[in-house]
């Protein structure tokens, strides 16, 4: 058992570390292609140039050590972190100094699917296979296990320990339970048995002591029963009052529904006998003194000089119809309404389910309009690039833009900003385009932009291009190297910049803006060369 | 200066990029918490008479225009779906797409206006989804964010930039070619409700927030905010910039008002207007119209007005 197990655990030694060192070469590669991402972009005005600061990423490391911390979720600790300003590279720095790397800290880079998930994950299988193969060699408990530093070994000993802590507390309370207790009922049933020995002559002596306690509890349930009729007497007080309130409210309320009629039957009134000098039943004047009438509303003393009030009346504009519309329920109500469970009962059972998901899209019947800030200043998109090529002007956006593709050749005429694309597969919004979806989500570039317009003059385009066949080919691949073969670019850069000067070169020879991307790409290497 | 009563609760209005006399109300039953919802198409003109409306299971949170088809409509619905609507179509042929990828509310949907083929659904399942109108699954999901994210927001000139709100307290910057965030603003100490870019000057930033502030940020620059704008008594709940002068906002907040600011002014507020009778919870300006602006609200009300006139004035 030894022979065997001995190598198991130096090897399950080795491999915790070999994940950690694989997991330190990752981050390494993944900040290296961070860095080289970065190169690529020198002043992308989006992305934090800030070095990392020493003092946020030790704070942060203590933050992390903290135990309390160590307990909540990683998400938990990655937003506290970004909340208090650290930057996303300062965070993983300070994860990656915790002196304790668990297989938690894994899961903090974000969900990406790429090459960097894949070497992760294998690390994960590394890690675990190793604790499988122990754990099937179940060696002496406590002391070999402590030795590795992994999850279940913990949960072997813990286990153990609590077998042999229930074990003996059992063992101890059966102990407890011989002992202890077992003599108390012997002496108990002693006790009973004596007593009835004794009972007949002690019967006189214990007497008065019964009698003594029956009084005592006596007197306890006369005191209980007193306090109980106390509180029923405050009950009924209470309520008692409570009715008179509720006496009052209902007066009240009859008082405003009995002047409510009374208005209801003068408007009648008021509406029917217009013409007539008649009865007037007026009772206008009583709701400015309603909060003091009783009940029973004093139509006998309604009745008025006509003049006076009939111009009160009259001059008083019309009240709304009492059965008005349902007041829209206020934001509380219905809270509390589906607190409780219940569920308005406004709501519709609606099927907004579309009928056709195919559905093709209409054709729009209108181009897209510029819009006021593209109009005013010139398209920064091209004319940026352009310029920092030229370097007139100190632009911060070297990235490039993906071209504004718009929907009809229309447009490519409009636009005079021609930007070619960063040649990877071609995404379009037109309907009926190829689908790469998964090319995208492997490459780093996982935006896909619209594919290159097509030729609209091709003497045009003859003319500028130079006669290389391969380029034809090229611009039918949907590839990302599309632009692989020359030997000089490697870095997509230069190549991307040096695209729009072939679209402002050929503007200004005044042919056709609307040419193939890699036809001019190729125009221009080899007129480079 | 038109006024047009809808049945439920207003959530959000956008003018069309398309027609400068129509613009597109989201509203949600019961103040959104639980009930139907509808889009309304309004026309505006001596009076605002409705092109037409579509009626949703759930709430609708917010929509945006297509910025490439004048007749597309991309409307963000309370059950964590988005509906498609095509005007041009009969309205039994409508929605043409229902997507439903979020797990929760989908709160806010923005049109790319550079590339305007893609669009981006914010959703209270903190994460954010690409999607173009012709693919039934989502592009991408940037999935970083620790809470709701109320809103996404493109950069107007960049067309693979955009900047997020969160009720984690942070903005996040993406670029859609990068697999996470490029950068991770902490705004606010609280829930910051919207974001929105600057038109004329794509490095500046501004986010509102649930502490009654609106930061205007630059990203080059992004310890220490632009400015800070105080003037409302409660949540902001959208801010907007305006498409034709630079430092020019619209900002509308619980406390039922919209205000217009500049902050590249002394004193930033220019103008405040409390018509709503309740919470405002939508604000848009025109691209068409210098200074026209509309709103919307819990009361049920949407309003279009000139700046500097009375939105109640008939």
């Amino acid at each position: 058992m030894a022979a065997p197990a001995d190598p198991t655990p130096s090897s399950a030694d080795q491999n915790p570390q070999t994940p950690a060192v694989e997991q330190t070469t990752v981050d390494d590669r993944r900040g290296s292609k961070v860095e080289v991402v970065k190169e690529s972009y020198p002043s992308s005005v989006f992305v934090n140039s800030e070095p990392i600061r020493e003092e946020q990423v030790q704070n942060a490391v203590k933050f992390l050590s903290h135990p309390k911390v160590r307990g909540s979720p990683v998400i938990h600790r990655r937003s506290f972190l970004e909340r208090k300003g650290l930057t996303k590279e300062e965070i993983d720095e300070a994860f990656r100094r915790l002196p304790d790397p668990t297989p938690s800290v894994q899961t903090t880079e974000p969900v990406v699917t790429n090459q960097d998930g894949k070497i992760k994950s294998s690390a994960d299988v590394q890690t675990q296979a190793p604790t499988q193969v122990v754990q099937s060699n179940p060696v002496l408990p406590g002391g070999n296990t402590l030795k590795l530093e992994t999850d279940s070994r913990f949960h072997w000993s813990y286990a153990i320990l609590a077998v042999g802590f229930l074990a003996v507390s059992g063992a101890g309370t059966v102990v407890l339970f011989k002992n202890a207790i077992i003599p108390r009922l012997k002496s108990w049933i002693c006790k009973v048995a004596s007593e009835d020995e004794e009972g007949l002559l002690k019967k006189n002596n214990g007497k008065p002591s019964i009698a003594e306690e029956a009084a005592t509890a006596a007197k306890v349930a006369a005191a209980a029963a007193s306090d109980v009729a106390e509180a029923s007497r405050q009950m009924l007080m209470i309520k008692s009052e409570e009715k008179k309130c509720f006496e009052e409210l209902m007066g009240l309320l009859n008082a405003q529904v009995h002047e409510l009629r009374s208005m209801m039957t003068a408007i009648k009134m008021l509406e029917g006998g217009r013409s007539r000098n008649g009865k007037l039943v007026v009772e206008q004047h009583d709701d400015e003194r309603f909060l003091g009438t009783s009940s029973k509303q004093p139509y006998a003393n309604g009745k008025t000089v006509l003049g006076s009030h009939s111009v009160r009346s009259s001059s008083r504009p019309a009240p709304a119809d009492p059965s008005v519309a349902p007041h829209p329920k206020s934001y509380m109500e219905i809270m509390t309404m589906i607190q409780r469970g219940e569920r308005p009962s406004n709501i519709k059972e609606i099927n907004d389910t579309p009928p056709n998901p195919n559905q093709p899209l209409s054709n729009p019947r209108l181009a897209p309009r510029p819009k006021p800030w593209e109009v005013s200043q010139p398209q920064t998109n091209s004319t940026n690039i352009l310029q920092t090529q030229e370097s007139s002007k100190s632009s911060n956006y070297k990235f490039p833009s993906n071209p504004l593709s718009g929907g009809d050749a229309a447009l490519w005429w409009q636009r005079k900003n021609v930007r070619i694309t960063e040649l990877e597969a071609g995404n379009e919004k037109k309907p009926g385009s190829s689908n790469v979806l998964g090319n995208e989500q492997s490459a780093k570039r996982s935006w896909v932009p619209p594919q290159p317009p097509p030729v609209v003059m091709p003497e045009a385009a003859a003319v500028i291009r130079q006669p290389k066949k391969p380029s034809y080919q090229k611009e039918q691949t949907t590839d990302n190297q599309l632009l692989a073969p020359s030997p000089d670019v490697t870095d997509e850069l230069p190549r991307i910049t040096r695209i729009p000067e072939a679209g402002g070169s050929t503007e200004a020879n005044g042919k056709t803006s609307v040419l193939s991307s890699s036809d001019e790409i190729q125009a221009e290497e080899n007129s480079r060369y | 200066m038109p006024v047009f009563k809808v049945p439920f609760n207003g959530y959000s209005v956008k003018f069309s990029p398309f027609y400068e006399n129509q613009l597109a109300v989201a509203t949600a039953q019961n103040f959104g918490i639980l009930g139907n919802g509808r889009l309304h198409v309004l026309q505006l003109g001596p009076a605002v008479t409705e092109r037409a409306a579509f009626d949703t299971a759930d709430g609708v949170y917010d929509l945006c225009w297509s910025e490439s088809h004048d007749s597309l409509i991309v409307a963000a619905v309370a059950d964590g779906s988005l509906k498609i609507y095509d005007l041009s179509l009969p309205p039994a042929s409508n929605p043409i797409r229902s997507l439903h990828e979020h797990a929760r509310e989908c709160h806010g949907v923005d049109f790319n206006t550079v590339r305007k083929d893609s669009f981006l659904s914010a959703s209270w399942d903190d994460t954010v989804k690409l999607w173009t109108v012709d693919r039934p699954a989502s592009v991408r999901t940037f999935k970083e964010h620790a809470y709701c994210v109320y809103s996404a927001a493109w950069n107007p000139r960049h067309a693979d930039v955009f900047a997020s709100a969160s009720g984690d307290c942070t903005t996040r910057i993406w670029d859609v070619r990068e697999p996470g965030s490029t950068m991770i603003l902490p705004a606010h100490e609280f829930e910051i409700l919207s974001c929105d870019w600057n038109k004329y000057d794509d490095c500046i930033i501004a986010t509102a927030s649930v502490d009654k502030s609106i930061k205007v940020w630059d990203v080059r620059s992004y310890r220490v905010p632009v400015a800070v704008l105080n003037g409302h008594g409660y949540a902001v709940r959208k801010v907007k910039f305006s498409p034709h002068r630079g430092s020019l906002m619209a900002s509308c907040s619980y406390d039922m008002t919209v205000c217009l600011w500049d902050y590249m002014v002394e004193d930033a507020l220019i103008g405040r207007y409390d018509h709503h009778t309740e919470f405002a919870v939508g604000v848009d300006m025109s691209v068409f119209v210098d200074g026209l602006l509309a709103s919307t609200g819990w009361d049920e009300l949407v309003y279009v007005w000139q700046h500097g006139t009375d939105p109640r004035a008939p």
